[in-house]
């Protein structure tokens, strides 16, 4: 796509001849960096899996923080520009809150997903001093959550547009993810299975070997709502993991993956 | 006329007085059940000593399961319940479901708290059913107090049905008495006689009732003559 | 809840009606209406509607304008009138005027409906009360919709009900009892049985509304269209007065 870029590429209120939005294909681009994050979204609810890319020994992993909660029955997992996230989630638990405080419920997943979509396409809006965003916003996110209608997962790009799945993965290790995801779900997973799955393709994907430390998971259940795994859950989770990989030459008793400091 | 009272020769300009409200009386109650919420207003619109209509309703159908019944100012009336309507068909397009009754108990509270120092002043009784089917009210003071219910009567005859209602429905202060939840037929005929009291002593009530019965199967009116004078 | 209570408004409020007005403040001039018109009545029958009103324009006590036109001919279907202060009946009037001109250029085979035009009356009026700078009238929109009868009455608030019978100003006080009384003997009036009551009514509003004028406007709307006469005078008998103590 790189050889058709012309003059039709600078601006986002500008199509191109062939009727295209240069900007926004670049954005699309844009996320396909970003680190790989994985939902998988099962009856008993949904599963959040992102991996935190821990590029110096001095960094402090906690401090990265890839699954935000939104509301206490919704979490987002963001990949690609971190500080463009940060627009969108404050957007996300915004509308949350005033749909709260207006209607006296908890907004449903889909809704959260429009009201961010509304945000997202308003990219070649200018106000009375200029530009009130000049470009796209170069992030991807999964609305996970619960409402009346049960578990959801949702999926929004740059475009704005925005989906529902029962599994997708977003992120630098996307297409490979996407296509383990369609091999395995199947409608009666369990959510320990989602887990299970989130994590070993998550393992396969990623260039660093998966620890628990640069991972992150999240459950949104029923019961629960928004969980985030502490250290030892996800250690807990990881162990589970090898034994499940059908071709994994490893015994299960090694469970070596699990014991990187 | 006023401009050429003697005051306009000499001391400062006269003007009609201008009140933006005005008490157009009526009355409102409702009782609410285990499967059923009914909701009554008469049907006298007045002003002063005057009737103005001997036909307005009060009621206002605002979702199949939620009747708002609006008294007082009835221009404020009008608009409030209009903009309810409004707002029910937005949320509808927003989110793609109709609001249920509790929302729009919330929402109709936090309306009138928008017009804070301007109030609508009205007074407001939401019935409906709750997500479970059982019947639930919602009323509110003019500036968006809100208190739920299971049986209410607010308007120009609200303070004098209200011990009424807490005498037959409520059973307060009483000793020795069965406390049974209350079925739809007495609640109708509670309805239906409250207002024939109201109409023989609040003049601001009278000329007919008119009766939402919400039940899951929908709503169901009814209509009853009370006296005119 | 006492509604009788007045709202009180802080005297720097913007739109201020404190009682110490200042002439400088052209609003307050605006509070006052200064030529009026009186009642408007109207009635229902059974192929149509019925509407009348005198032609004074009082300036005061003074009867000052005796022959305008308080009833207007909006569309095929709809008659407006109006009572209360005459120019913010013409301002108002002019707009409508102007919708009906736009709407007539669109040339689509629409036409606006007396319902629509009595809702759009109600906002307008109820949007500048909000503003506290009303437009000091009553407002009637009759008209046919669908085949069958409308009228409406819309008041400075904002106010608005339709009715089988309407009368505004002092029009509410002495016609409305004989219009209420004749629909009630008879639910479904012939025009000539609507056209009796209504002369009759104004017959009485002559007799004692001192603001009432003998020189009036009637108009009929029906599936046919609208009819207005103009300049009708009405009959009277003033032999009684004689009898009255304290007439002469």
């Amino acid at each position: 796509m790189f050889l058709t870029r012309s003059e039709y590429d600078r601006g986002v209120n500008t199509f191109s001849p062939e009727g295209r939005l240069f900007q926004v294909e670049y954005a699309i681009e844009a996320i396909k960096l970003g680190s790989t994050a994985i939902g998988i979204c099962t009856s008993e609810g949904v599963v959040l899996a992102v991996e935190k890319r821990i590029t110096s020994p001095l960094m402090e992993p906690t401090t990265i923080e890839k699954i935000v909660e939104v509301e206490k029955h919704i979490a987002c997992p963001v990949s690609g520009l971190m500080a463009d996230s940060r627009t969108m989630v404050d957007r996300a638990r915004l509308e949350c809150q005033n749909h709260w405080f207006v209607y006296d419920e908890k907004m449903s997943v889909e809704s959260v997903a429009q009201s961010v979509s509304n945000l997202a396409i308003r990219f070649g809006d200018s106000d009375e001093d200029g530009s009130a965003m000049s470009r796209p916003f170069g992030v991807a996110i999964l609305f996970a959550g619960i409402d009346e209608k049960g578990p959801q997962l949702f999926h929004m790009d740059p475009s704005g547009t925005f989906v529902q799945f029962d599994a997708k993965a977003i992120g630098s290790g996307s297409e490979g993810a996407q296509q383990s995801l369609q091999e395995v779900y199947h409608k009666s997973m369990t959510l320990k299975e989602a887990i299970n799955q989130v994590l070993t393709i998550l393992k396969q994907v990623m260039e660093e070997k998966l620890n628990s430390f640069n991972v992150e998971v999240v459950t949104v259940t029923p019961e629960k709502k928004f969980h985030m795994f502490t250290k030892e859950e996800v250690e807990e989770a990881l162990a589970q993991v090898v034994p499940l990989v059908k071709d994994d030459p490893l015994p299960s008793s090694s469970g070596s993956a699990t014991k990187v400091k | 006329m006023e401009v050429l009272n003697s005051n306009f020769y000499g001391g400062k300009p006269t003007q009609l007085h201008f009140s933006p409200y005005e008490d157009n009386g009526g009355t409102v109650v409702a009782i609410a059940g285990k499967d059923f919420a009914i909701i009554g207003s008469d049907t006298r619109l007045s002003t002063g000593y005057s009737i103005e209509s001997r036909n307005q309703t009060k009621l206002f159908q605002l979702s199949s399961k939620t009747v708002l019944g609006c008294t007082g100012c009835w221009c404020d009336a009008l608009s409030l319940a209009h903009l309810m309507q409004a707002r029910m068909q937005m949320y509808l397009h927003d989110h793609n479901k109709e609001m249920s009754s509790l929302a729009v108990g919330q929402m109709l509270s936090t309306v009138l708290y928008n017009r804070r120092f301007f109030p609508y002043y009205v007074s407001n009784i939401l019935a409906g059913l709750d997500a479970d089917g059982k019947g639930i009210l919602h009323s509110y003071d003019p500036v968006g107090h809100c208190e739920k219910t299971y049986y209410v009567a607010g308007g120009s005859a609200g303070a004098f049905l209200q011990p009424l209602l807490d005498n037959q429905i409520g059973m307060k202060n009483q000793q020795n008495v069965e406390r049974r939840p209350v079925s739809m037929e007495r609640a109708l005929n509670l309805v239906k006689d409250s207002f024939i009291a109201a109409a023989e002593r609040d003049f601001y009530t009278g000329d007919g009732v008119h009766i939402n019965i919400i039940t899951k199967d929908g709503i169901r009116e009814d209509r009853m003559v009370l006296r005119k004078d | 809840m006492d509604l009788k209570t007045e709202m009180k408004i802080p005297a720097d409020f913007p739109f201020g009606s404190s009682s110490t007005a200042s002439p400088s403040d052209y609003r307050q001039v605006a509070h006052t209406p200064i030529t009026t018109g009186t009642s408007v009545i109207g009635i229902k029958f059974d192929k149509g509607v019925m509407l009348a009103s005198d032609m004074l324009g009082s300036y005061g006590s003074l009867a000052k304008f005796r022959m305008i036109e308080r009833l207007v001919e909006v569309n095929k279907q709809i008659v407006i009138g109006a009572g209360g202060d005459y120019a913010d009946f013409q301002f108002l009037r002019d707009i409508i005027k102007q919708k009906v001109t736009d709407e007539t250029c669109l040339d689509d085979g629409f036409m606006l409906k007396p319902r629509s035009l009595h809702s759009w009356v109600t906002r307008f009026l109820y949007n500048r009360r909000n503003r506290f700078d009303p437009l000091w009238t009553n407002f009637v929109v009759a008209g046919m919709q669908d085949g069958e009868p409308f009228l409406g009455v819309v008041d400075k608030l904002g106010k608005a009900y339709e009715n089988e019978c309407v009368g505004t100003g002092l029009g509410n006080h002495i016609a409305i009892p004989y219009l209420r009384y004749a629909l009630d003997k008879k639910p479904n009036l012939t025009e000539q049985e609507a056209r009796e009551a209504i002369v009759k009514s104004l017959q009485s509003l002559f007799y004692r509304d001192a603001r009432a004028f003998d020189k009036y406007q009637l108009a009929t709307i029906t599936a046919d269209g609208v009819k207005i006469e103009n300049g009708l005078t009405l009959e009277t008998d003033w032999s009684m007065a004689d009898l009255s103590s304290g007439a002469d």
